[in-house]
């Protein structure tokens, strides 16, 4: 059989997290290829709704980047985003998805290092977890 | 004709606590349906074995009503609900007055509820709560996997009939329901998915008072009540917080330190 090879989002905030990005595709850092980026404003902009869409939809994982707790380009935008996401991982796991398939982060402009090393854990864990139950699932 | 509760709630009411308006369930030609009674109008045959949340109503017509005062029947969750609703600004809370009403053993039963003496009892024998929910045990011992098939079969019988939103007091997002946009639910896909399930359950999770109301208005018999239930439970975990108290605001509307932000039901 293949290898199970993930397809994962990762929203990443334009100040810190996506710079972050850039910075380690710019160093060349390795890091494996199925992450899909989508670029936010901030992390508080991505709604739990979208996570629980791409969830539900069959994405095997979500990454949720932001910029570290006082750092955020608009004040409190990641306060929000901290409180939301243990919720909507609770949801998750009350359906019966695991809630691992969901992940908040904080990774700043000047960590490279630190996004290669959370996008390589991350998708270590969910090659662990296995596909998403929810695509086998016909409506 | 009027009733003998008909006649004690209008004293009440009108005469006891000066309110202007009540708001019952009233029969009419072998009907039940809720009615707003003004100050000095007969008042009917009044019903009060039909378990429906009269906040439901009240929310929907206050904004038609611009003075004066509005009693109205409440149960334990009834009243959670109104503070969840001041709190957030959709009624003042000095204009509703509110006639306590206790549930009886039957219907704590059918809501599995755990706090069913409002805080001041004016109808019906209080009765005391139930420990505990049958089916979240049951789910508790299941595998994850399992859980989500059970979940799964269950949403699979949603015929999206917006039942358990129209119906839930605490649901007020009126017109702009992102359940009735095409970004996260399908339009026309019946049954309409697990995101859409999903998402009602986050909408809920700082609001829901566990009245209940959604699963009896469920035609398809999912057992919504005891998502919620679920769900409170985790919230209480998570951030120590429970719905239904007017002085404390949901941690999703405060910063870590505990400072206000803009509700984020405003927020588009």
């Amino acid at each position: 059989m293949a290898e199970f090879n993930p397809t994962i989002l990762a929203f990443c905030c334009n100040w810190c997290s996506y710079a972050g990005a850039d910075l380690a595709g710019v160093g060349r850092l390795q890091m494996p290829p199925n992450i899909h980026v989508i670029r936010v404003m901030c992390s508080a902009s991505v709604k739990p709704e979208y996570v629980l869409k791409a969830i539900s939809g069959g994405v095997d994982g979500v990454l949720v980047l932001g910029c570290h707790i006082g750092d955020c380009h608009y004040m409190t935008g990641n306060h929000r985003t901290a409180k939301r996401m243990p919720l909507v991982q609770k949801v998750l796991k009350e359906v019966g998805i695991d809630e691992r398939r969901l992940r908040l982060d904080w990774v700043s402009a000047s960590e490279g290092e630190k996004f290669q090393k959370v996008v390589t854990e991350f998708v270590g864990e969910i090659k662990n977890l296995g596909p998403n139950p929810m695509r086998g699932v016909k409506w | 004709m009027v009733n003998d509760l008909g006649k004690k709630l209008a004293r009440l009411a009108f005469e006891e606590r000066g309110a202007d308006f009540l708001l019952v369930m009233r029969e009419e030609h072998g009907n039940v349906a809720p009615a707003m009674v003004s100050k000095g109008e007969d008042v009917g045959v009044v019903r009060l074995e039909v378990p429906y949340q009269l906040v439901t109503i009240l929310e929907n017509i206050y904004p038609w009503i611009s003075k004066g005062k509005i009693a109205v029947i409440t149960r334990r969750c009834d009243e959670k609900a109104l503070a969840e609703l001041a709190k957030r600004k959709y009624v003042d809370d000095k204009r509703i007055i509110k006639i306590g009403l206790a549930c009886t053993e039957e219907q704590i039963e059918r809501c599995r509820c755990e706090d069913p003496v409002p805080s001041h009892v004016d109808v019906g024998e209080p009765h005391a709560g139930v420990k505990g929910d049958e089916l979240s045990a049951r789910l508790a011992k299941m595998s994850q996997k399992d859980r989500l098939a059970f979940w799964v079969d269950q949403y699979k019988k949603c015929n999206k009939c917006f039942g358990c939103t129209l119906t839930c007091p605490v649901c007020f997002c009126d017109d702009d329901c992102v359940l009735e946009e095409r970004t996260f639910v399908a339009e026309p896909s019946i049954p309409p998915g697990l995101s859409f399930h999903m998402v009602r359950s986050y909408h809920m999770i700082d609001k829901c008072i566990e009245c209940g109301e959604c699963e009896r208005a469920c035609p398809a018999e999912i057992p919504l009540l005891t998502m919620r239930k679920l769900l409170a439970k985790d919230m209480k975990e998570v951030f120590k917080f429970a719905p239904g108290d007017e002085k404390t605001v949901s941690p999703l509307n405060t910063t870590l330190e505990g400072e206000l932000m803009e509700d984020e039901c405003n927020e588009r």
